[in-house]
């Protein structure tokens, strides 16, 4: 039933997303209204739900994975693949709702929804990919969709630079991991992740297959921005259109890395290895990201930079756990996946709304920087709201979702009783500390009484643009009250 | 009956910000009401609970593997700390509903000011590690919104972020603390933890009790922490006697008082904290002597009081802490909401601006003396006894450096008070300020906080038989009225400590007409960087962003220094992985 | 020399340029073009490994399937990059750094 349900899932996705280009020429050709592409989109991503919750009914009560061939594919269904799936389509549902008025009137719209959607399903399908080379498929296809996205303002220089660093690091690292297949394929004559496993515990020479494990952790690793293959992202973070900055923090960085956890799991008989690596990249995500965004004036590209450092305790996470063997580590950090996805996601969007707002629907007109939100709460409650709680999360305050995930990975950190995970716990803690001093400034901007110019000349908020906001609070609020609905 | 009560003790007052918050600012004064209405039904709801105190769990839920049971137990300590932050923060938003008249974005005040008392109150009757953490955060959050409530104002914004800051930065020692914990006995639970004790590691125990140490001081606003605490004072009036004063500030206080069976057989660790109370009490009482902003004289001698009680439980005196915690709570909350409705009144902070007051606002002047009366100790208003009581336990259980040190406290604490008051009230008018009189509401508040600090000490025999009951661990024994009487009024060592409390009084009639001249250079530049930590933490912050600057050079934005960072990336990887191949 | 080593050599070989021209490179047609190379060289190195493997039919349909998968890469970036002249009017990457810190 499973595979039913999983090529569904993907195929109402891709097969939507030619539909919706093609409805959008024709609206562009014909003098259609544009909101058949738009709700064609939003209506295909909620199709999207039906197969998902079937999949989620049919693998929870028994919690194993389900292995099966789509046509000559190896897929799986695990826990990492249910929850990058439920990440992508969470998040994607609301930011395509979302999308309608903020990319109204751009040139390409439909080629946006498009893309949108394909890249949604090729996420999904790269958590559920069974073989090596099928997971580079995957993962190089859905690269290329979100090249074409970051650089959506084609007319911005700013908006191209970032595009063409973002192709041309994305795909050295491909590349790079393409390399470390060959290699696998040369030494177990196998790309099947569970064979190479079997293979690889027993194999004489393990400098190879190190090697391999090498070139996974950085070529997958530029995707998933470890400190220092991140150089791209804080560009394309703050140039790329503010759903797509959501989805690039909140789901594509976390593919990028679950691609490589999942590439590396099949090279587990060095596990030890991996789990120092992840657990020396991610302090150095953590630091690095935190003092970087403590500098940024742009609000967008201060977001992105908090992104490394949540990437790094995310690494803590699955660090901790390859490091000692504990599963604790590993649930920590995928509960960490999923409330950075709903806490990153709601401050990109909110930004975005406030963008959208200040600068009358010309969003790209310049970048959104800190002095322009002065005073917002009083013209926009709701987005200033949802910007400060998403901040505040982010920041680990209670009673919110950031407070509950960063938890578990300390309690994880803790019970593996090895100093130097503890030590990077306490490290992790003062990183937390510190990045106070850039997310409460900006809220204390948003609630000053002498609006900025740009907030007493600005407009409305559309609904549409409200309502993702909305969902996403209530969803940071009840998971830091309730951590228990996760788990289950 | 008591899980109901302690429950609604955190909900009622959420409740009720969640309403403030959807009434809007567009209607004050259903805004005033509802807060006013629900921090009374709480405050109300914790004096009912206070006699129900009892050692058991009254509350449990679940929730999950890694964050074990939300846990409520109200005894003895958590019950009449809660019902202090209750009580003062009822009579707090009676008050603001003079002092807020008319501000803009009240109902993001109220809304604060009412999570702020639910979170206290969840803070001390939690029973669950975890979410004593918890709570204890939320009541950073609501400090921080509240000090940074004039965010227009730089000062206060810097204000609300240092406080949050170094109270998160000593929290780290709770967090670390709670998860060494959980990581060796399985549970969140306070009282398994006070239990286990004596089994667990020593080692490990002694990290954790250093841990808890580091978060008191910097939620106490104790050394070397207490640089936070003075720069809080930017808040409104009433927040500052509510949070900077009577309640958060103490939880300090309490995770100590809590934690202490546990901990005190740790070597070095009641040392420890009697130092770090006796610090702070000089350091700030000296500081409050040259101070010429009223709020901030209060904020330091705040931090003063505090360190009398974290000086008491280094001495083993936790009850006697507890009791001062009471009596603190009341006289510092009205000598702030006193100093409130001057502020109010003159529209300066400037003791240098005031000057006979007194004949403009007679009440402000009666209520302010009495709180003022209390805070130098002086016979017989609350704060003289808890602090004979704290004075009497360090003269039986430490060195006598420390205890002399504590005397001079007491006299510098005479001294000081002794010349705010005069500066404020008495004297000639130094300024053409036109001061008009505090509103009815505040009024309410300041003769009840008045009538509490001549009375709270009367219930010593009921506190303390509360707290002997219901906690186990902490071998506390009743003291009634009486026994209080006898043994503070008999003990030679009072009338010791009242002479030089005396002195202090002289010696500051003598010198009150030069009360308004600045001191000598050395002292002000002492004071002004409280004793060279302000000067640390600036450089401290500094020291961060040139790392930062430094770093950020990294970032070129060059396509080859970026492709180049990967080929380093991966050259590094391989080689640490050949390097420590077998 | 075995035909094996020959073309593992040329794979060396390739990667090595290519890695150079990736720190080298000043024009952004240029670096298209080495990462064509580097793709090339890698799939040489798949091919080899599918041989070395067991599996040379395995390695040959993944070559051509990388060959696909890179060709849109290309196009992809070849097709910023005209929009990159067009806008910066140059295509000399130090030019295009405007983003940073």
């Amino acid at each position: 039933m499973s595979i039913a349900s999983l090529t569904l899932l993907i195929g109402v996705l891709l097969g939507a997303s030619p539909l919706v280009y093609l409805l959008g020429r024709l609206a562009v050709r014909l003098g259609w209204g544009m909101w058949l592409a738009r709700g064609l989109a939003l209506l295909a991503a909620l199709a999207a739900w039906a197969p998902f919750v079937a999949l989620w009914q049919q693998f929870a009560p028994t919690g194993t994975r389900s292995l099966f061939f789509l046509g000559n594919l190896w897929m799986q269904v695990d826990a990492l693949s249910l929850l990058l799936a439920g990440m992508t389509l969470t998040l994607g549902t609301l930011v395509i709702l979302f999308s309608g008025a903020y990319m109204a009137g751009e040139t390409g719209e439909e080629k946006y929804y498009a893309m949108l959607l394909a890249m949604m399903g090729l996420i999904i399908g790269l958590g559920s990919a069974g073989d090596l080379f099928n997971l580079w498929v995957w993962f190089e296809a859905m690269a290329v969709s979100s090249y074409l996205l970051v650089a959506f303002y084609r007319e911005q220089p700013a908006s191209l630079e970032a595009g063409m660093k973002y192709l041309t690091q994305s795909a050295v690292g491909s590349v790079l991991a393409l390399l470390g297949i060959a290699v696998v394929l040369g030494q177990t004559g196998s790309l099947d992740l569970d064979q190479v496993l079997a293979v690889a515990r027993t194999a004489e020479n393990q400098m190879p297959l190190l090697a391999a494990g090498a070139l996974f952790l950085v070529g997958f690793g530029v995707k998933a921005a470890l400190v220092p293959l991140h150089t791209w992202l804080p560009d394309a973070h703050s140039q790329a259109p503010s759903g797509i900055s959501a989805m690039l923090s909140g789901v594509v960085i976390q593919a990028g890395l679950v691609a490589m956890l999942r590439a590396l799991a099949a090279l587990a008989g060095q596990a030890v290895t991996w789990g120092a690596l992840l657990l020396f990249f991610g302090a150095l995500n953590m630091l690095l990201g935190n003092l970087l965004a403590l500098r940024q004036t742009q609000v967008k590209r201060m977001l992105a930079f908090s992104s490394l450092s949540h990437m790094g305790y995310i690494l803590l996470g699955f660090g901790a756990a390859w490091w000692s063997g504990s599963a604790a580590g590993a649930q920590g950090a995928m509960f960490h996946l999923f409330t950075h996805m709903l806490m990153k996601g709601l401050a990109f969007l909110s930004v975005g709304a406030l963008m959208f707002a200040l600068f009358h629907h010309a969003v790209q007109q310049r970048p959104l920087v800190g002095d322009d939100l002065n005073g917002a709460a009083a013209r926009y409650p709701m987005a200033a709201l949802a910007l400060s709680v998403s901040l505040l999360a982010l920041a680990g305050l209670p009673p919110l979702a950031g407070f509950m995930s960063k938890w578990q990975i300390f309690v994880a950190g803790f019970q593996t009783g090895d100093g130097m995970v503890m030590g990077l716990v306490v490290f992790a803690a003062f990183n937390s500390v510190l990045s106070l001093g850039y997310y409460a400034p900006l809220v204390n901007r948003l609630y000053r009484r002498t609006p900025s110019v740009a907030v007493g000349a600005g407009g409305g908020i559309p609904w549409t643009m409200q309502v993702p906001l909305v969902i996403l609070t209530l969803a940071v609020f009840v998971l830091g009250l309730f951590p228990a609905i996760f788990s289950g | 009956m008591a899980a109901w009560l302690s429950l609604s003790l955190i909900l009622i007052p959420w409740l009720g910000a969640l309403l403030v918050w959807r009434t809007g600012d567009a209607a004050p004064t259903r805004q005033h009401a509802l807060a006013v209405a629900f921090s009374l039904a709480a405050g109300v709801a914790a004096l009912v609970l206070v006699p129900l105190a009892s050692p058991l769990v009254v509350f449990t839920l679940p929730m999950g593997a890694f964050f074990g049971e939300l846990t409520l137990v109200s005894d003895g300590l958590s019950t009449v700390l809660a019902a202090i932050a209750c009580m003062v923060g009822a009579l707090a938003v009676i008050f603001s509903v003079d002092y807020m008249r008319g501000e803009t974005q009240l109902g993001r005040y109220y809304t604060f000011v009412l999570l702020f008392i639910g979170a206290m109150c969840g803070l001390v009757l939690s029973g669950s590690l975890l979410f004593l953490f918890f709570f204890w955060e939320i009541t950073a959050l609501c400090s921080y919104a509240l000090i940074s409530f004039y965010n227009d104002d730089p000062r206060a914004v810097a204000g609300g972020v240092k406080a949050l800051i170094i109270t998160q930065v000593g929290g780290i020692g709770l967090l670390a603390g709670a998860l060494a914990v959980f990581a060796s006995t399985g549970s969140y639970q306070i009282a398994d933890l006070l239990a286990k004790a004596p089994q667990i590691a020593p080692g490990l125990m002694s990290v954790v009790a250093f841990g808890f140490l580091a978060a008191a001081a910097a939620k106490s606003a104790q050394f070397p922490f207490h640089t936070w605490l003075p720069d809080a004072m930017e808040a409104p009036t009433p927040v500052s006697a509510l949070i900077h004063a009577a309640t958060m500030v103490n939880a300090g206080v309490y995770l100590l008082a809590r934690f202490y069976p546990a901990f005190a057989p740790i070597p070095g660790w009641t040392f420890a904290v009697m130092l770090v109370g006796l610090a702070s009490a000089l350091i700030t009482a000296f500081m409050a002597l040259t101070a010429m902003d009223l709020k901030r004289a209060l904020a330091y001698s705040t931090v003063s009081q505090l360190g009398y009680m974290v000086y008491a439980i280094g001495a083993g005196g936790v009850f006697a802490s507890q009791f001062h915690l009471l009596s603190h709570a009341v006289f510092k909350a009205l000598l702030f909401l006193a100093a409130g409705a001057v502020i109010h009144g003159v529209g300066t902070r400037d003791m240098r601006q005031m000057g006979g007051l007194g004949a403009r606002m007679p009440l402000v002047r009666v209520v302010f003396v009495i709180g003022a009366l209390a805070l130098a100790g002086l016979p017989f208003f609350n704060g003289f006894w808890s602090k004979e009581l704290i004075l009497e336990e360090g003269l039986k259980h430490t060195p006598w450096w420390a205890y002399g040190g504590m005397l001079l406290g007491a006299g510098l604490t005479a001294f000081y008070t002794l010349r705010m008051t005069w500066m404020v009230f008495f004297g000639a008018a130094r300024s053409e300020r036109h001061a008009h009189d505090a509103g009815m509401a505040m009024k309410v508040a300041l003769v009840a906080l008045a009538a509490g600090t001549l009375l709270t000490w009367l219930a010593v025999g009921g506190f303390s038989g509360l707290m002997e009951e219901s906690l186990p661990y902490h071998q506390i024994h009743a003291l009634g009225l009486p026994g209080l009487v006898e043994e503070i009024l008999l003990a030679p060592a009072t009338y010791g400590a009242l002479g030089v409390m005396a002195l202090g009084l002289a010696l500051g009639w003598l010198l009150r007409g030069r009360a308004g001249v600045s001191p000598p250079a050395l002292v002000e530049g002492l004071s002004r960087t409280s004793f060279g930590f302000d000067w640390l933490n600036g450089h401290t912050a500094r020291g961060v962003h040139h790392l930062a600057a430094l770093l950020q050079k990294t970032q070129t934005g060059q396509m080859n220094w970026n492709l180049f960072g990967i080929m380093a990336a991966l050259a590094a990887v391989l080689l640490v992985l050949w390097w420590s191949a077998p | 020399m075995t035909p094996l080593d020959i073309v593992l050599l040329v794979a060396v070989l390739l990667l090595g340029v290519a890695f150079y021209g990736l720190l080298i490179t000043r024009n952004l047609i240029k670096m298209v073009v080495v990462l064509q190379l580097l793709v090339k060289g890698v799939v040489l190195a798949l091919v080899l490994a599918g041989n070395v493997g067991g599996r040379a039919a395995l390695g040959h349909s993944i070559a051509v399937t990388v060959i696909v998968a890179d060709t849109v890469v290309a196009v992809v970036a070849l097709a910023l990059a005209v929009q990159v002249r067009l806008r910066f009017g140059t295509l000399d990457i130090p030019g295009i750094s405007s983003l940073k810190g």
